[in-house]
């Protein structure tokens, strides 16, 4: 069972662009810190034919706040630092009775071969 | 022993609610107390600063029932109080006021004389405000005291001629982490449940508002 407990996140906007030789670019920026509970902090391990790749999946509930609704509508805009790295939003569930968003998060690590 | 009238001496600084009615004029509605960076730390909002205002809003209504508990503000509040002639032909006139301040200043005491006044007896009576050297607080009773009497010209036909305005200082009960931390439940209470019905039965945490406030509500006897 995972602990759930506070603590600090920094909520960070996506700016994507494509540089001088045409490759794509994310440009992550700090919008504010924040603390949500998380909770149910998953490991998972696939492996394809030739690669492992670890999938780390993670909640974060935070107060619903107008910037929480506006990253339920923008999901692909924002990403979250937690323990210093840097997690994509892949699903958001709005409670109910608007109080609060639990944001699920995932993390790719580098793709290693099997 | 009582005198050639029938007046005891003294008697007029003895009758501890001499006034006849007591209004609230003015009371502080803007000034937060407590501060952004206290509220979002304890709703876990930290840097989420997308709902200041609401939670400013939150915020006031938190201290105003603060203030109703206490049945004092902590923030200035000024009152106009109003005293019939009936009782006060002693010299000095002691007028008391409806206020339990606590005296964090011990000249001034807790709160601040705005006017002190009287309804004149000319037709129509005008109100005539006395001037400074005319009158003075007493911080140990909670009153005012006209040295010189009532005015020789006081209305006859007013019922309550005269007329006081104060203003009850900041409290420094404000800024006690007890009382803060009453506010900070509170608020936090109000935050998490916006809607007058709920589906499930709250239950009050032991030590919460109720008991953090309640040693500092002054008793009014």
């Amino acid at each position: 069972m995972a602990i759930k407990r506070y603590e600090n996140v920094d909520v960070n906007t996506l700016t994507f662009g494509t540089d001088a030789y045409g490759e794509y670019t994310t440009t992550i920026t700090k919008k504010f810190t924040t603390r949500p509970l998380v909770s149910d902090v998953k490991n998972s391990l696939a492996i394809t034919e030739r690669y492992r790749i670890y999938q780390d999946l993670i909640q974060f509930t935070m107060n619903y706040t107008p910037w929480l609704k506006d990253i339920v509508d923008n999901q692909n805009l924002y990403s979250i630092t937690w323990r210093g790295k840097d997690w994509r939003i892949t699903d958001c569930l709005e409670s109910n009775d608007r109080m609060s968003v639990t944001l699920m998060c995932y993390r790719s690590d580098p793709i290693t071969k099997v | 022993m009582a005198d050639t009238l029938g007046q005891v001496p003294y008697a007029a600084t003895r009758n501890p609610f001499n006034y006849e009615k007591v209004e609230q004029i003015a009371r502080d509605l803007t000034t937060n107390w407590l501060t952004l960076d206290e509220i979002t730390n304890q709703l876990n909002l930290f840097g989420d600063e997308s709902q200041d205002a609401y939670l400013n809003g939150l915020e006031l209504a938190v201290r105003m029932h603060i203030e109703d508990y206490l049945g004092m503000s902590i923030f200035p509040t000024s009152y106009r109080v109003y005293y019939n002639v009936s009782s006060l032909y002693a010299s000095p006139v002691c007028l008391d006021l409806p206020e339990v301040s606590y005296k964090d200043n011990f000249n001034s005491g807790g709160i601040v004389i705005n006017k002190v006044a009287y309804y004149n007896g000319n037709t129509p009576s005008l109100l005539v405000s006395l001037t400074a050297n005319d009158y003075y607080y007493d911080v140990t009773g909670n009153k005012v005291i006209l040295p010189n009497g009532t005015p020789s010209n006081i209305s006859m036909n007013r019922t309550s001629p005269l007329v006081i305005e104060y203003t009850v200082n900041p409290n420094f009960l404000q800024a006690y982490p007890v009382i803060k931390q009453a506010g900070l439940l509170l608020l936090t209470h109000l935050y998490n449940n916006r809607s007058e019905t709920t589906l499930t039965k709250l239950q009050a945490i032991p030590y919460g508002v109720d008991a953090l406030l309640r040693p500092y509500k002054p008793l009014v006897m």
